[in-house]
């Protein structure tokens, strides 16, 4: 069903709200506006719509007796919202329209937007799809996250090194955010456990000394794609607690006073990069905790609100830990039920276990979060002391399992024995909840097998997967809206609703006239990929070229520098042996690197060393264009992905999860080349191997390569083309004037390689020209790419979110009453 | 920190006056909670009715009043709002003190 303009559109006169809008806002006249003030504006006219459809999605459940799911993330990448709400809400056309009669271009306005980039990569995309899809699936399910003031930092790349730069997205500013001070929460932290006895002599630990911190709650309403149901990412600001001030002010003692208000407020300051680096700052467990209190306080002022007994929790509550980060979720849930509400533990263990479920994102075992205990009893003591019970109780019924097997209570423990005893969450967060999943079938198999197969054979039912999907609406409709009108003029509006209807389009995929379209359609999102890229970068590429794009955060597993030893190949093949090229190419890179990790930062500079020396080689022209687009962010990929003609997946088999933007690239009908990892195994079964590009060692290789021990001198030794590039590093190629900085990557290969660059090159290069050969026959790539899009429709995240409400949350779909026709 | 008394037989009542106990008050809350279990009152009730809010040191100011009077007599709590309530739940304290809804209850059933 085509969306159809609201009842708000037919208000009259929208370029005149805008004017007023600014007018009463800004106090502005149109012609003196900043872009900034246009896009507030714009933002402003929309907000009673939200607010009413916010009041009535919540008074439908409510009067329903809907179970809610919260979905709890420290990371939410929500890109823009403007665009996605007009769109929702059917205000698109009319707004375009009053900008027009303005002198405006609403695309214009629609780039004054910052991007909310509350999160690091994949793991806070899908948070922000499936917040899409709850909603737009008419279900009771809400966001849970941090409103940092400072995102994910802003990406410059100088002399070919990234900098950091800090990313102000304006938490406090932004349009969209609905403040509740009424609803703010009490959070205590750090103190001391005095163990007493209770009024009956029984043991009663008692949590004393502690401190206050605020959490403010702000909304993000969060549209349906019809427009009908919107539900709210909650979002919580630090505060310090205004009675704890005023007593140090009273006291006299001002700048005490200060220094204790900055502390408190910069728990909610910065969202922490990536990997290893947040391990072990306290700030960052103090951010989880805050987190998962504020939110635990206001999910329990909810159900509290229609329901007295505690025990009915799981009949109305779900809530699921998106990774570990929220995983101390386990333990407040039963402080609450213990501690305020007076219930036994077995009770109370069971309701916990019954609320919880936890999503894992990751096989690396050295990314699995650990906390040390000082530090753990120091800030949170009465919640280390209850997962002592927790794990006492649990190695017990270990025990009784497999008596004397001290080996298996080692490894199992919620407490990693050792010189610094650690608190592990992912084994909390798997005996606290009552299902635990993966997310891919390849992943979640593994998470059995070699990630936790302890818990897996002592919880058999508990372990299972839910492969990753993403919101058609940003990352086809919003994002490419030639394509999006191309399927629909074939197949009817029925793939809005349903993506699977895209399997439909599978009889166009021959038709001439449609290939013809359809590249015609990509050549246009290309163009304007090129000019985004000459824009950013000043390099001119040709949109005729084959757009090779790999865009991801920046890590090793994931082998940017695969794709980089790939194009140092291909470049000596065209500038120094002379061979002609098949099809010319553009490698587009585009990513962040944690600030901390040295060789992911040394792999970006590589890229951008690589860029300069083969853009400015005469013999190579346009046959050969490398660029990396810096700050990477929700929307730069949203007009990257429609562009690519070739999308990279080439992590090392058995380390990527699952992966989103693979998705997202196939859905715009970009052929991938990849390996067998993650959900791209997935992806090959329903488009067909004949219709990627796949290669390289798969899991079980991979692990039968390192068993046998994996000596990447070996296939450095016995590869000419090989030899050739990795010698390049070792001199002065690619960094004249700089000469030595690729020795760490060239040593890391030759000595360790622990990601098999080397093992997958060949296997790299060969599809790479199998992908060239079949990119010069257009009637041949042009259909593989319409067999991409109509084989993609098992990849929305509407179908993820729908499994997940039937079998880890109970949940319904509470969708409003038609209006009468 | 400001008390208004009352006595009903044996039974000391002192009302809290001030509307949040906390950093600032706590030591002469706590000090003036011992002046009277050192003048021999062994019956106190401390009526939380006037109070918004409290924070961990007034917390261990009762709970030092607690301990000073030990087995020798009654310290019992009063009329404690709901977002007070909820700090000793918190803090499992409510499971230490003896808590009533009002003075009079309180009063009643120390006499």
């Amino acid at each position: 069903m085509p969306a159809t303009e609201t009842n708000l559109a037919n208000t009259p006169d929208w370029s005149h709200r805008l004017r007023m809008q600014l007018r009463n806002q800004f106090a502005r006249h149109l012609e003196n506006a900043k872009p900034d003030e246009l896009f507030r504006a714009a933002a402003g006219i929309l907000r009673p719509a939200l607010v009413d459809g916010l009041l009535e999605s919540s008074e439908r459940f409510r009067g329903a007796g809907a179970k809610s799911v919260y979905y709890l993330s420290m990371e939410f990448l929500l890109g823009r919202s403007l665009s996605n709400n007009l769109q929702n809400l059917g205000l698109y056309k009319t707004m375009e329209k009053a900008f027009e009669n303005l002198g405006l271009r609403l695309s214009d306005v629609l780039e004054a937007e910052p991007d909310a980039a509350l999160g690091n990569g994949g793991l806070g995309r899908l948070a922000a799809c499936y917040l899409d899809s709850l909603a737009s699936l008419h279900m009771p399910g809400y966001g849970y996250g941090i409103n940092y003031e400072y995102g994910l930092f802003r990406q410059e790349i100088e002399d070919g090194f990234q900098k950091e730069k800090p990313d102000f997205w304006a938490s406090q500013h932004s349009p969209w955010l609905i403040e509740h001070l009424d609803q703010a929460v009490a959070i205590p932290l750090y103190g001391r456990i005095e163990h007493e006895k209770d009024r009956a002599g029984g043991y009663n630990p008692m949590w004393l000394d502690w401190q206050l911190l605020i959490g403010v709650p702000h909304d993000m309403p969060i549209v349906s794609q019809d427009g009908r149901t919107v539900n709210f990412l909650r979002l919580y600001s630090a505060r310090a607690s205004e009675e704890f001030d005023i007593g140090i002010f009273n006291s006299g003692d001002y700048v005490k006073a200060v220094e204790q208000k900055m502390r408190s407020e910069t728990v909610s300051k910065v969202l922490y990069p990536s990997d290893a680096v947040a391990s072990g700052k306290e700030l960052r467990l103090i951010q989880e905790y805050f987190l998962v209190a504020c939110a635990v306080r206001d999910i329990f002022g909810r159900f509290l609100s229609t329901e007295s007994d505690a025990a009915e929790l799981p009949s109305k509550v779900a809530i699921q830990l998106n990774d570990t980060h929220p995983a101390l979720t386990v333990a407040e849930l039963l402080r609450t039920l213990i501690d305020e509400h007076g219930m036994e533990w077995d009770k109370a263990w069971k309701i916990t276990q019954a609320v919880c479920g936890y999503t894992n994102h990751t096989l690396m075992p050295e990314a699995l979060e650990k906390w040390p205990v000082e530090l753990f009893e120091r800030v949170l003591p009465r919640h280390l002391q209850l997962i002592y019970e927790i794990n006492r109780r649990f190695l017990d019924a270990v025990a009784d399992r497999w008596p004397g097997d001290t080996g298996r209570l080692e490894r199992m423990s919620l407490i990693e024995e050792g010189n610094q005893r650690m608190v592990r969450m992912a084994h909390l967060s798997i005996v606290g909840s009552h299902a635990v999943n993966g997310v891919a079938a390849l992943h979640s198999e593994l998470v059995k097998s070699d990630l936790v197969p302890d818990f897996h054979e002592f919880f058999p039912g508990r372990f299972g997967n839910k492969t990753n999907g993403v919101t058609p609406r940003r990352w086809l409709r919003h994002a490419n809206p030639g394509l999006s009108g191309w399927i629909t003029e074939r197949i009817g509006y029925g793939w809005h609703r349903d993506l699977t209807e895209l399997r439909a389009l599978e009889e166009f995929a021959g038709e001439a006239d449609s290939q013809r379209e359809f590249l015609a359609i990509k050549r246009a999102c290309k163009q304007r990929l090129a000019g985004l890229i000459v824009e950013r970068t000043g390099v001119r590429v040709d949109p005729s070229a084959l757009f090779d794009v790999q865009v991801k955060r920046i890590h090793e597993y994931k082998r940017q520098l695969l794709h980089v030893l790939g194009v140092i190949d291909e470049y000596f093949r065209l500038a120094d042996d002379g061979i002609a090229p098949v099809a010319p190419r553009v490698h587009i890179f585009a990513g962040k690197a944690a600030p901390g990790y040295y060789m992911a930062k040394l792999i970006i500079k590589l890229i951008n060393n690589v860029a300069a020396v083969v853009n400015r080689d005469l013999r190579v022209a346009d046959s050969l264009k490398v660029v990396f687009l810096p700050d990477y962010k929700v929307s730069l990929a949203e007009i990257i992905i429609p562009g690519a003609d070739l999308s990279e997946q080439i992590s090392t088999a058995g380390t990527e999860a699952s992966g989103t933007s693979n998705m997202k690239f196939a859905l715009n009908g970009a052929l991938t080349i990849g390996t067998l990892d993650g959900a791209n195994v997935e992806m090959q079964e329903e488009v067909g191997a004949e219709n990627m590009f796949i290669f390289g060692h798969t899991t079980e290789e991979v692990r039968a390569l390192r068993a046998g021990g994996y000596h990447p001198r070996d296939w450095y030794t016995d590869n000419d083309r090989l030899r050739r590039v990795l010698d390049s590093l070792n001199g002065d190629r690619f960094c004249a004037g700089e000469s030595g900085i690729f020795y760490p990557v060239h040593g890391s290969l030759i000595n360790h390689d622990h990601y098999l660059h080397l093992a997958d090159f060949d296997a790299y290069t060969a599809a790479q020209e199998l992908a060239a050969a079949t990119f010069t026959n257009s009637t041949a790539w042009s259909s593989k790419a319409i067999l991409n899009v109509a084989r993609m429709g098992k990849f929305s995240s509407d179908r993820s979110i729908q499994e997940y409400a039937r079998e880890i949350w109970g949940i319904h779909a509470f969708p409003p009453a038609l209006p009468p026709a | 920190m400001r008390f208004e008394e009352s006595r009903v037989g044996s039974v000391l009542v002192a009302r809290a006056l001030d509307g949040r106990i906390a950093a600032d008050i706590a030591p002469r809350f706590k000090a003036e909670l011992a002046e009277y279990i050192t003048q021999g009152n062994r019956s106190i009730v401390l009526d939380l009715a006037g109070v918004t809010f409290i924070d961990s040191s007034g917390l261990g100011a009762l709970v030092g009043s607690l301990k000073a009077m030990g087995k020798e007599g009654d310290f019992v709590l009063s009329g404690a709002k709901a977002a007070v309530a909820g700090v000793f739940r918190l803090t499992r304290m409510d499971k230490v003190f003896r808590m009533y809804e009002t003075a009079d209850d309180a009063v009643a059933a120390l006499s």
